[in-house]
């Protein structure tokens, strides 16, 4: 893969370059917060490839929400003198003038203490984030690229109303999580055009935090099937002992999935844990299954416009990892694979760089390297999955997620 | 009974107790592991197993109760299965872990000679010889080791042997190609020596021998220590640039990288001098003229990287050697793909000169530390092969 920036290199060495200027607004900065992880990437580079990358982009400004004890916001701009940090998002934007004065923003509201609704949904701030940046731009007259760390809001409306200003702002926006782009193994992708019958996922975590990950990685493999992107119809959210039944059912018509493709994830799992602990790997029975998890399994069952079925699954202790398998038409065996997000020792969250990298590209080119529709369709699965779970497992109709939309044939998950 | 349909696998371990690899590796043919997203049963099975020490926690009585093999009182008997003829289609010797004394150089004198002697003597006393596996490297010994490749030759059985990281998840999955013309090699490995070196070794290895010429063998090796390596590589004895693109595909955290989560440049940084502990360096000359080299890097990386300059192509190519977290560990999944591979087919699926050649690495380098960090001339170490085409790790691109 070449260097996006490259692209704005001199013609001439004598023309000096402006090096993007951006603004990062992020809940909180502290140690493993996604603003930390994404925000470090742009300060202090990452490995890419057989170097270390630093962005040909400059992060100038910052707006901190929170202020834990453990912050280390403050400890960036000591550091870097050309950061400055902002009291306002408005002033972030503008560095303390009077019109926008960066070339792109992050928005990464994701940890620090926010209050939970209801349904159990934390009230991350995306939206209102983003309505102050639009603000700017609109006052400005001018827009630019924006990220927002993974799923866009926690209420419908307000995270189509974020599809739509950036549309009609005409601004490049790329959001969601790092998944659709980090490393797999095997290093494969969904054969561009294939005919999925059926797609499963198991993964990691809760809902209303790793749910969209794991809507994400399916998302992101379905999205290449024949005919492109045709929305979601229909979805119904398990939770306890209604997801041990639906697997036990052993089909979709029957309540659960494909058995084979259960099997092909927990195959690609590289942290299945064991029933007896004397013994490293060992394949469960089903029976075994609800002593492995540490918390009650969820299940997000939901079809799609032309027939596609899909199966999202969190196993929170039987795995900690995220791996999916699809029934392809005409293949007799499962195409599976692991979102590779770390071998579990002290490590650098490096899972972040094609993230990081894909967006320093769209600030560097204007282009966004997916489409936005992805994330708010798998922004629309969350909050109906919870919706579903709230209204105790309630199958529910999702006319609003007739969401289409086609990606080209060329990957964009890193393969070197 | 065993089932007559499938292959008998004698299982010969020093000691059999959790991470034990008869635990990690051994089990894989009572448990079966995943493969290519599915769990695969091999078709074959443990019969019978030696353990040379039971220690607090042996596993070996449990499992042979609950997977119905017998454990015998010696190899002999383990292989002929109480009878006086060879009973077993292939054999697995594990002689890693387990209360053996140390030798001068620092090599713990794990009985693998001595075991596969005992194998060789069925093999030659009943006429029928069958394949055998060997984990990590041959012995402590080369000459020991040049005498169990003989073996294997003259009575024409498969045999295979050493680390799991040639034939585990690469990050990327990157292969140089076969018949490349090679710069310059670096690796960067972790851990004790005379365990964990090996594996490094073998995983630069198992991509150096794929050079235009195939393996031509080490004329001479020096391992040097402390404040000499950083010095080398000021000298040009080592190269800075191998070592970015090395340390560029590390996942590691260390120094204020764990306290505050920064991602860290330590080819460029400084920190690198400052986090490693006792650095070494392994000097590795070839015949054929050009030289690789490993960096055990103690403190400052907890994975390992590989980076080369391949002729005739304009980046540096380099690669993490994956592994897989506790408990799965599934790199021992891959090896033991190969070791199936190999009973079943009746071929090795790589040489076993790979393992000969790092066994003489490891012991001469190690000699080299001993004796006041000098070069030493290694013209024993002429081992000539050839490298499978093929790629033999796991998720390679089909």
């Amino acid at each position: 893969m070449t260097d996006p920036a490259e692209s704005l290199s001199p013609t001439s060495p004598s023309l000096p370059v402006k090096r993007p200027q951006i603004a990062a607004l992020v809940t909180e900065y502290r140690q493993y917060s996604h603003g930390q992880n994404i925000v470090d990437r742009f300060l202090e580079g990452y490995g890419w490839e057989s170097r270390w990358h630093r962005p040909k982009m400059d992060v100038v400004s910052l707006y901190v929400d929170q202020f834990p004890e453990s912050d280390l916001s403050r400890e960036r701009v000591a550091r870097h003198p050309g950061l400055k940090l902002y009291p306002t998002i408005a002033e972030a934007l503008t560095r303390g003038g009077s019109r926008l004065a960066v070339d792109g923003v992050l928005l990464i509201a994701e940890h620090g203490q926010y209050p939970k609704n209801e349904k159990g949904q934390t009230l991350w701030p995306r939206y209102e984030f983003f309505r102050e940046t639009v603000d700017v731009f609109r006052a400005s007259g001018r827009s630019v690229p924006v990220f927002c760390d993974k799923h866009l809001s926690w209420e419908w409306d307000r995270a189509l109303e974020m599809v739509e200003t950036s549309r009609k702002l005409g601004f490049p926006m790329l959001a969601g999580s790092s998944l659709p782009v980090c490393r797999r193994i095997p290093s494969i992708d969904m054969p561009w055009g294939a005919e999925i019958e059926e797609i499963v996922s198991v993964g990691v975590g809760g809902v209303d935090g790793y749910d969209i990950h794991s809507l994400e990685a399916m998302q992101c493999l379905v999205e290449r099937r024949r005919g492109g992107e045709a929305g979601v119809v229909s979805i119904q959210a398990l939770r306890g002992d209604s997801v041990w039944q639906a697997l036990s059912s052993g089909s979709w018509e029957s309540g659960g999935c494909d058995p084979t493709l259960f099997e092909a994830c927990l195959c690609r799992s590289q942290s299945l844990t064991p029933v007896d602990k004397s013994n490293r790997h060992t394949y469960p029975q089903p029976e075994d299954l609800p002593q492995l998890v540490s918390s009650p399994p969820v299940a997000y069952r939901f079809e799609y416009a032309d027939g596609l079925r899909a199966t999202m699954l969190l196993m929170e202790g039987l795995v900690h990892d995220i791996t999916i398998a699809a029934r392809l038409e005409n293949q007799r065996d499962p195409l599976s694979l692991l979102f590779y997000l770390g071998s579990g020792h002290a490590m650098q969250p490096n899972f972040f760089n094609p993230l990081c990298h894909h967006i320093e590209h769209m600030i560097a080119t204007d282009q966004q390297p997916y489409p936005l529709e992805r994330t708010l369709l798998t922004t629309g699965l969350t909050l109906a999955g919870i919706e579903s779970l709230w209204l105790e497992q309630k199958p529910l109709d999702t006319p609003h997620l007739a969401i289409e939309y086609q990606v080209g044939r060329e990957s964009t998950f890193v393969r070197t | 009974m065993p089932n007559p349909t499938r292959k008998k696998l004698a299982l010969i371990t020093t000691i059999w107790g959790w991470r034990s690899h008869a635990n990690h590796m051994g089990e894989r043919f009572l448990n079966g592991y995943p493969l290519n997203g599915k769990w695969h049963r091999p078709q074959i099975e443990v019969v019978s197993a030696y353990v040379d020490q039971r220690s607090e926690g042996d596993l070996s009585r449990q499992r042979a109760q609950k997977h119905g093999f017998q454990i015998y009182p010696t190899i002999a008997e383990t292989l002929r299965l109480g009878s006086d003829r060879m009973g077993v289609d292939a054999v697995l010797l594990i002689a890693e872990h387990g209360d053996y004394p140390t030798n001068q150089k620092g090599q713990k004198l794990y009985p693998r000679y001595e075991f596969f002697q005992q194998i060789v003597d069925v093999f030659r006393q009943d006429g029928t010889a069958v394949p055998v596996f060997n984990d990590k490297h041959l012995s402590y010994s080369f000459e020991k080791a040049q005498r169990m490749v003989l073996a294997s030759k003259e009575l024409q059985f498969p045999f295979l042997a050493g680390s799991s990281l040639p034939v585990t998840f690469r990050l990327p999955p990157l292969e140089l190609p076969i018949n490349c013309v090679l710069e310059d090699a670096l690796m960067i490995g972790i851990g004790g020596s005379d365990a964990m070196d090996y594996h490094a070794l073998e995983a630069m290895q198992c991509m150096v021998e794929r050079r235009r010429g195939g393996e031509t063998g080490v004329r001479a090796v020096q391992l040097i220590e402390g404040d000499e390596v950083w010095r080398a590589g000021r000298d040009g004895r080592w190269s800075r640039r191998l070592l970015e693109g090395a340390l560029a595909r590390s996942d590691s955290r260390s120094g204020i990288g764990l306290s505050d989560g920064r991602p860290q440049d330590l080819a460029h940084s400084g920190e690198l001098e400052q986090l490693v502990e006792n650095p070494s360096a392994y000097f590795i000359e070839y015949n054929d003229g050009w030289q690789a080299t490993l960096l055990m890097l103690n403190g400052a990386v907890q994975d390992y990287t590989f980076a080369a300059k391949v002729q005739g192509l304009p980046e540096v190519q380099s690669t993490q050697f994956l592994l897989p977290p506790t408990p799965n560990v599934t790199y021992s999944a891959c090896l033991m793909g190969k070791v199936e591979e190999m009973i079943v087919s009746g071929r090795a699926p790589y040489p076993v000169e790979r393992t000969l050649l790092v066994s003489g690495v490891l012991e001469r380098c190690l000699q080299s530390r001993l004796s006041g960090h000098r070069r030493l001339e290694t013209p024993e170490l002429n081992v000539c092969y050839q490298a499978p085409e093929a790629s033999h790790f796991c998720g390679a691109p089909e």
